[in-house]
């Protein structure tokens, strides 16, 4: 059986091989990526022969996967937005967004398309950082498997983030209005579902949380923060907080899902979850059905 | 083949489209004319689902599929009155994008892309970047396009606006050449003469509203013109000018040294008896036909103050 593609993916991988900005952004990536490489084997290298540490450097160089992996997936959220903002907006500017609408492709699978083709960039990005990423891996004393499971959330993140990109590209007619929107939607995600937990403990004069935790499963700080902590010594904060809390300070629900990696697998579910609500409200957004105004290209013709 | 049902768009207060009702038979060349703002676009773009319609419904062909329906846009191949561009692509990648957009494997797309730029005659460019192609062979590549799919109606907004006159003239050889193939096609212009050359059936709408629709010839009898008789004559202009005002319901115009203009209604029956009198008569007729009715002057009576 012969395996199609979307085309909306082939079509933008293709494009965008040919046009300076991959190759630049490429460049960029790797340069930032190296120096951050540096700096931290600098600090580190500093640290090992100050009075306080050991001396021995290789003590310290598993120091550099989690300042390696931290740096790289804040990269790649930083850059998903300015790959997916222009994707709609683009196409409609480009006025190609009605003909596609007009063909058998479904304004989800336009969107799909869109994120899955952010993602494949975000792929090229990731692979071309994987020889600094190993070599902070192996000085880590990280196993093969570990770098697939970051592989796995860095996709998980950044189809998070495509789909809030695409969300806010096809709601507003400018790509940097999209951009901007984007980062308000990482506030609200990283931020503000932080917010009624803080309100919960300072009510309970800090004594514990109640179930507003539960927002924190929307958190892809908190999620990838877990990821993390189970990645490099397979504890979980929150299962520390099921430990030192009693099950009527946390929450039935909080106190159960702290248990081991039940957290991060609910919390990775719950923000895929909410990536394809993300998709399906920019699918919604972009079927001209669902328009009353019916956006007519601004282009102006010449007549 | 193409059935517009009461169709109204409401733009807040303003009314692009008002209670429009159209049928175009299947196999129809038919032409969409108005001035600018008279709805044509907002009404093709109904048509294609890119647009809620306020009230009213579009069928096509048999099915009662709801518009914007995959069925649908199978049926439709839509040209828009703009080109949308990628740069970076080449032609061939161009409609390999579009073929597979409608779920054809790839291999099927190059074979069938290959007839598609013949016919649109582009096989030459089969390699070349899109965005370096002349204005007129992107509309034509446009229709390549919308034909992948071999759609029963391909719509085609405005598809002659910017071309040069050159390629206007192919623009139309191609659109008559679809035609002749079988294809249902339906013209958008604000430019009458334009259509009236190539299609049998025109629609003329103004502000929102369906003027009048039919086919061509009918729309001609429609005109004021359509009723006059120009006569050429050689010799006997006396005896002419006698039998014309002896025929009942004809009144004799003008005489010229060798022409006369009459008016008046007058059935092609009465006219072949007519002539046969005339020619008994010994008048030596050189020219005996019914003014063609102006299409432009028509245009412009219809539309009223719509038309600038
Ligand atoms: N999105 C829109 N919002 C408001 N008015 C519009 C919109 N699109 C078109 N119109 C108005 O509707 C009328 C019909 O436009 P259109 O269908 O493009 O005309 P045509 O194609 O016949 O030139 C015009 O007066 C135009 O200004
Ligand atoms: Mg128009």
């Amino acid at each position: 059986m012969r395996i199609k593609w979307n085309p909306i993916v082939k079509k933008d991988l293709r494009v965008a091989a040919r046009s300076m900005r991959i190759s630049w952004g490429l460049f960029a990536y790797e340069a930032l990526l190296t120096m951050v490489f540096l700096i931290a084997l600098a600090v580190i290298q500093a640290d090992s022969r100050s009075i306080y540490g050991s001396g021995n450097v290789y003590n310290h160089l598993i120091y550099l996967f989690p300042v390696i992996a931290i740096a790289q997936v804040f990269i790649v959220t930083l850059i998903v937005p300015i790959l997916t903002a222009s994707a709609i907006s683009g196409e409609r500017e480009r006025q190609t967004l009605d003909i596609m609408l007009t063909t058998c492709m479904s304004p989800f699978s336009i969107v799909l398309g869109k994120v899955s083709s952010a993602v494949v960039h975000i792929l090229f990005f990731v692979t071309a950082g994987m020889p600094i990423m190993a070599l902070a891996f192996v000085a880590g004393g990280l196993n093969w498997m570990n770098l697939f499971y970051f592989v796995l959330a860095i996709i998980l993140l950044s189809v998070l983030a495509g789909s809030i990109g695409i969300f806010c590209s096809a709601l507003c007619r400018r790509t940097i209005t999209a951009v901007i929107l984007s980062f308000a939607f990482y506030f609200v995600f990283g931020i503000l579902t932080g917010v009624p937990v803080v309100i919960d403990g300072a009510l309970r004069q800090w004594e514990g949380v109640g179930d507003s935790m539960l927002f924190l499963l929307f958190n892809p700080i908190v999620f990838f923060e877990e990821f993390f902590m189970q990645l490099m010594s397979e504890e979980s904060i929150f299962g520390s907080v099921g430990y030192v809390f009693s099950k009527s300070d946390v929450g039935f629900l909080t106190y159960h899902l702290a248990k081991g990696k039940l957290w991060m697998l609910v919390s990775a579910a719950c923000l895929t979850a909410t990536a394809v609500l993300f998709m399906l409200a920019a699918a919604w957004k972009v079927n001209p059905i669902h328009s009353s105004a019916g956006r007519r290209p601004s282009g102006k013709r010449a007549k | 083949m193409l059935y517009i049902n009461n169709l109204t768009k409401n733009y807040g207060s303003f009314t692009a489209v008002n209670h429009l009702t159209l049928h175009i038979p299947e196999g129809d060349l038919f032409g969409f004319v108005g001035p600018n703002g008279a709805g044509k676009t907002t009404t093709i773009r109904i048509v294609c689902g890119l647009l809620r319609a306020s009230a009213g419904s579009v069928i096509i062909g048999n099915t009662a599929a709801a518009a914007g329906s995959r069925e649908m846009k199978r049926l439709i191949g839509y040209v828009p009155d703009f080109f949308g561009v990628y740069d970076n692509l080449k032609v061939r990648e161009y409609m390999d994008l579009y073929g597979s957009m409608y779920g054809m494997y790839t291999r099927d797309i190059a074979k069938l892309t290959d007839d598609l730029l013949e016919l649109v005659n582009l096989s030459d460019k089969k390699e070349v970047y899109v965005d370096t192609l002349s204005r007129g062979m992107k509309q034509r590549l446009c229709v390549a396009r919308a034909l992948l799919h071999n759609p029963k109606l391909l719509i085609l907004d405005e598809p002659s606006s910017g071309l040069d006159p050159r390629a206007r003239v192919e623009m139309k050889e191609l659109l008559k050449n679809l035609h002749s193939m079988g294809k249902t096609i339906v013209i958008s212009s604000h430019i009458l003469s334009e259509l009236s050359e190539m299609c049998n059936s025109i629609g003329i709408m103004n502000r929102g509203q369906l003027i009048t629709a039919g086919r061509i010839e009918d729309i001609l009898q429609q005109l004021s013109g359509g009723s006059r008789l120009c006569v050429r004559i050689a010799s006997g202009m006396d005896n002419a000018v006698r039998l014309m005002k002896e025929q009942a319901g004809l009144v004799v115009e003008s005489v010229r040294e060798n022409e006369m203009i009459v008016s008046g209604s007058i059935t092609d029956e009465q006219i072949s008896a007519l002539i046969g009198r005339l020619i008994q008569n010994q008048v030596i007729l050189t020219g005996f036909y019914r003014e063609e009715g102006n299409l432009e002057t028509l245009f412009m009576q219809l539309t009223g103050g719509g038309a600038q």
